[in-house]
């Protein structure tokens, strides 16, 4: 890819608009003041508009155009800043794809320090990027299937003649291998720099015994919902879905590994400023506790929780206990190790 | 070629091509040198670079240091066999007994073949999840029989992908053969009946025979789709079943490594041209290129390809000819059909188990629903997003199968017509965009939409589906015009019509079955199309397959069902008015 940002001529313009008017389907253009942000669309557009786009609006003037982003946003991010077409002006990423584009210099500078809120938990903020919820990659289990209480760590997890029962894991190395090292008994805060190869051995060990290896989130949530497994490495929020559902299922916090999903500026973006200003906006205690209502992800700004009732925070990642059992996933360890260890877990798969 | 000529070369060239009827290729070839061959080729390029520009061949020394790739590349190509050799065996059968159908019958016959069309991809495999599953439809029926003791596990192997990939497959199998068995004189198989051949002999030395285009046809849109699979081998299949357009995509989204990406496209790409040419050589697919000449049969790879049917044909026969001999006449001619049923009603499954659970009280996709209601279709009706995305899809189908059909046709009846050299050459182009990996295609697409500003329009939604579209509207409209007789339109011609007049009202109106079928996959193609519409689209113009993906990547609900099942009805009612404007025809 060049770095070259070529616009298209005139006459390229005309021969293209007027192709698409011919048939109706241009797309109308952007009129007054308003923003285009994306978030993760789902069941997080009604949850941040209700918290975020709506008060926003109301306060500033300023319209929110919501738009559902894709669940791996960087190479569009990338092409969108390179050829200068700027589809929307605010999206939200995970620490993991933050660090990959800011290294590739492709994120803007938020300026939130001057605003910056104290309640944000640690990470919760950089320069270039605010944390808004945070979710875990955690244990759950049919209570069905173990009556008597289930498995209470990844060691369990590894044990299959005490805890039999059909498994799942994550088809990806990332905290898979955490998982592996914690069920070795590394604990948490040891955990980085990854021991490797000790990790693909105790990976060796559970391997005959797992029986699904999932892709997606949804499919997880099914796995755990019909009983199609006892056991399952996944995301809270996809768990919970299973449990609100009515499924007899559990969520171990202990040992479990979260993440932070936020708020980033795409470099040379024509809305710089009512951007800005929506990332800021969002930082406030009271604004993050409002999500927490339909969705089940944590607020960053733990000062949130004085307004979340207690039934509700038991099921956040950052309520103060659960926040306690958990590790932060380590981005920097895996942004350089990451290639070569998937290559290396693929081929294992394979073996 | 025809706009080198136009921007002035010499008279005489200029002459030979206005007569050629190479022209009609021109309006499909400018589409894709613009739209695929531009945006392909230099994101290709990016193999061959290192992060920072430069020339680096690190890619490829990566991706040979491992076998892992190579690996993945060997499943994704015994996946696509698989499912193509399976969709062959079961598609066969089935079309030649769609022939022997009255016409009446044939088209509600036709609508139950072409049921998983209507039924997206994920839903599919969803549906598949929750008929195979431990819980799953299948065993619990088994276990209340009880016909086994423990639950069967169905899923999460190869058997499973298989499932998922050859009913998704067959459909596509059936409708390319079927316009070339329409073709077939019937009354050459009462003249081999008349010298002697008996029922079986017939089928195998006449009908088959002429069947070929259309199978050989078949077997290669069947095997280049299913090498760029990879959502339903990553939900039905086990560890083992890891395609290599899983891993392109990785590369591409997740690791933002598109130099790497890159490679690996390259690795595919130029495996899927390597089969098509020793799929070529073995079994003529340029026999459906019409005038191109058959394969020379003392080429050693026609040789075996010519021994491999062969032997095929003489198993196929005499297997036949013994279920027939010990059925005796009265139950053999009940074989066909009761081969065929099982196969529709296993192609219908999916569809026939997801629309009772968009009418769930549940929350959950559960089969049998607990309860009923008409929650889920009032949640999808109220909101703006599903329908401007039902209605978008429905308009950008449309726009694609009218451009596509209308280029793709065009460029068949050139190399039909024309053949020789340029017509192998057209042949490869237009088939090319299959044997690119739609997230080759779809990320091209993207960096040069975002140049043109087409980016989350409709517009860049029907180019991109459009160029997708092309390779299944030329090979069908091709493999129609393999059977097709010129001297109609030598008549005409004689009679005093030109080439235009000939071509609209002799020859069109001759292939219309096969042009209705071609519209019709191009038409699906866009419906259910979702890796360009997740690029193009940019999240603001949201098409059916998106706003499904995007739902069912964080929350699994009825939601899925209750549209499948608004897309059926739908599609049943255009349907159903199209036959009877026919029948009143």
């Amino acid at each position: 890819m060049t770095n070259r940002q070529q616009q298209p001529s005139r006459r390229q313009m005309l021969a293209v608009g007027g192709a698409a008017a011919l048939i109706g389907m241009v797309r109308p253009a952007r009129a007054g003041r308003q923003l285009t942000v994306a978030d993760p669309g789902g069941p997080y557009s009604p949850g941040y508009r209700k918290a975020f786009y709506d008060p926003f609006e109301q306060e500033t003037g300023i319209r929110i155009v919501d738009v559902a982003r894709e669940a791996y946003p960087t190479a569009q991010f990338k092409a969108m800043v390179q050829t200068g077409s700027y589809i929307w002006d605010v999206c939200t990423l995970t620490n993991f794809d933050r660090d990959i584009l800011a290294a590739q210099e492709l994120l803007a500078p938020i300026d939130l320090a001057a605003t910056g809120d104290p309640g944000l938990m640690p990470g919760g903020v950089t320069p270039l990027w605010l944390g808004v919820d945070v979710y875990a990659t955690v244990l759950a289990y049919r209570t069905d299937h173990f009556p008597a209480g289930g498995p209470q760590s990844w060691a369990d997890v590894w044990d299959v003649a005490r805890f039999p029962g059909r498994r799942a894991l994550h088809k990806s190395p990332i905290d898979t291998l955490e998982q592996a090292l914690m069920a070795d008994g590394v604990p948490a805060p040891q955990l980085y720099p990854l021991d490797v190869d000790r990790a693909f051995r105790s990976l060796d060990r559970i391997k005959p015994h797992v029986d699904v290896w999932w892709t997606g989130g949804a499919q997880s949530t099914q796995l755990l919902q019909s009983g199609e497994v006892d056991l399952c490495a996944m995301w809270n929020a996809r768990a919970q879905a299973a449990i609100d559902g009515g499924a007899p299922a559990r969520i171990v916090w202990h040992q479990g590994l979260y993440d932070i999903e936020g708020w980033a500026i795409p470099k040379g973006c024509p809305h710089i400023d009512m951007a800005r200003q929506f990332v800021a906006f969002c930082a406030a205690a009271k604004r993050q506790a409002r999500f927490t209502g339909k969705l089940s992800y944590g607020p960053t700004n733990l000062r949130a929780y004085a307004d979340i009732p207690p039934a509700r925070a038991a099921i956040l990642p950052t309520a103060p206990a659960n926040l306690a059992e958990m590790a932060g996933a380590n981005g920097d360890w895996w942004r350089t190790h990451r290639a070569a260890v998937t290559e290396r877990f693929n081929s294992w798969l394979l073996g | 070629m025809t706009v080198l000529a136009a921007t002035g070369a010499g008279r005489g060239l200029r002459r030979r091509l206005s007569r050629t009827p190479l022209w009609g290729a021109a309006p499909g070839v400018a589409f894709l040198a613009v739209f695929f061959l531009f945006p392909v080729l230099r994101l290709l390029l990016l193999s061959v670079q290192d992060a920072d520009g430069g020339f680096s061949l690190g890619a490829y020394a990566r991706a040979f240091s491992t076998t892992v790739y190579l690996h993945v590349l060997a499943i994704t190509f015994a996946i696509a066999a698989e499912t193509t050799l399976i969709s062959l065996l079961a598609g066969l059968p089935l079309a030649y007994w769609l022939t022997h159908l009255p016409p009446r019958r044939r088209g509600p016959v036709l609508l139950l073949v072409m049921l998983p069309f209507w039924t997206s991809a994920l839903v599919k495999t969803f549906a598949w999840l929750i008929i195979l599953g431990r819980n799953g439809v299948l065993n619990r029926l088994l276990l209340a029989a009880g016909l086994i003791d423990h639950p069967l596990g169905l899923l999460h192997g190869r058997g499973g992908v298989m499932v998922g990939m050859v009913q998704a497959m067959l459909p596509l199998a059936v409708l390319t053969m079927l316009p070339v068995m329409l073709a077939i004189d019937r009354r050459l198989n009462d003249a081999a009946r008349t010298l002697g051949a008996s029922s079986v002999q017939a089928f195998w030395r006449v009908f088959f025979h002429l069947a070929l285009p259309g199978l050989a046809a078949a077997g290669l849109l069947v095997f280049i789709s299913a090498l760029g699979y990879f959502i339903t081998p990553a939900l039905l299949g086990g560890p083992h079943d890891t395609m290599l357009a899983q891993l392109i995509i990785t590369e591409v989204q997740e690791m933002m490594d598109w130099n790497f990406g890159g490679a690996l496209a390259v690795l595919m790409v130029a495996a899927a041209l390597l089969t098509c040419w020793l799929y070529e050589r073995a079994f003529g697919i340029a026999s459906v290129a019409g005038g191109a000449a058959l394969p020379d049969p003392r080429r050693p790879l026609r040789r075996l390809g010519l021994v491999l049917l062969g032997v095929t044909a003489d198993a196929l026969s005499a297997a036949g000819g013994g279920i027939a001999a010990r059925l005796g006449p009265r139950l053999s001619g009940w074989a066909l059909p009761a081969f065929c049923l099982p196969v529709l009603a296993f192609l219908s499954v999916p569809t026939m188990v997801m629309l009772p659970m968009g009418f769930t009280s549940s929350s959950f996709l559960d089969f049998p629903p607990p309860g009923f209601g008409l929650s889920w279709f009032r949640m999808v009706l109220a909101s703006p997003l599903w329908r401007d995305a039902l209605l978008r899809s429905l308009a950008v189908a449309a726009a694609t199968g009218i451009v596509a059909t209308v280029t793709g046709a065009l460029a068949a009846y050139a190399v039909a017509r024309q053949g020789g050299r340029w017509g192998g050459a057209l042949f490869a182009l237009f088939l090319a965009p299959l044997a690119i990996p739609r997230i080759v295609v779809a990320f091209g697409l993207f960096t040069l939409f975002a140049r043109l500003h087409l980016v989350g329009t409709s517009a860049g939604l029907a180019i991109g589906h459009a160029v997708l579209a092309l390779p299944m509207v030329f090979v069908t409209v091709l493999a129609t015009f393999k059977g097709y007789d010129w001297h109609l339109d030598q008549a005409a011609a004689t009679l005093g019509a030109d080439r235009r007049r000939v071509l609209v009202l002799i020859t069109a109106p001759l292939v219309r079955s096969g042009l209705a079928a071609a519209f019709l996959f191009a038409f699906i193609t866009s419906f259910d199309e979702l890796t360009v519409a997740i690029f193009v689209s940019g999240g603001i113009v949201t098409t059916l397959p998106r706003q499904m993906w995007d739902d069912m990547i964080l929350q699994l609900n009825p939601t899925l069902a209750a549209v499948s099942a608004i897309v059926f009805v739908i599609v049943a009612a255009a349907l159903l008015v199209a036959e009877l404007l026919r029948r009143a025809e």
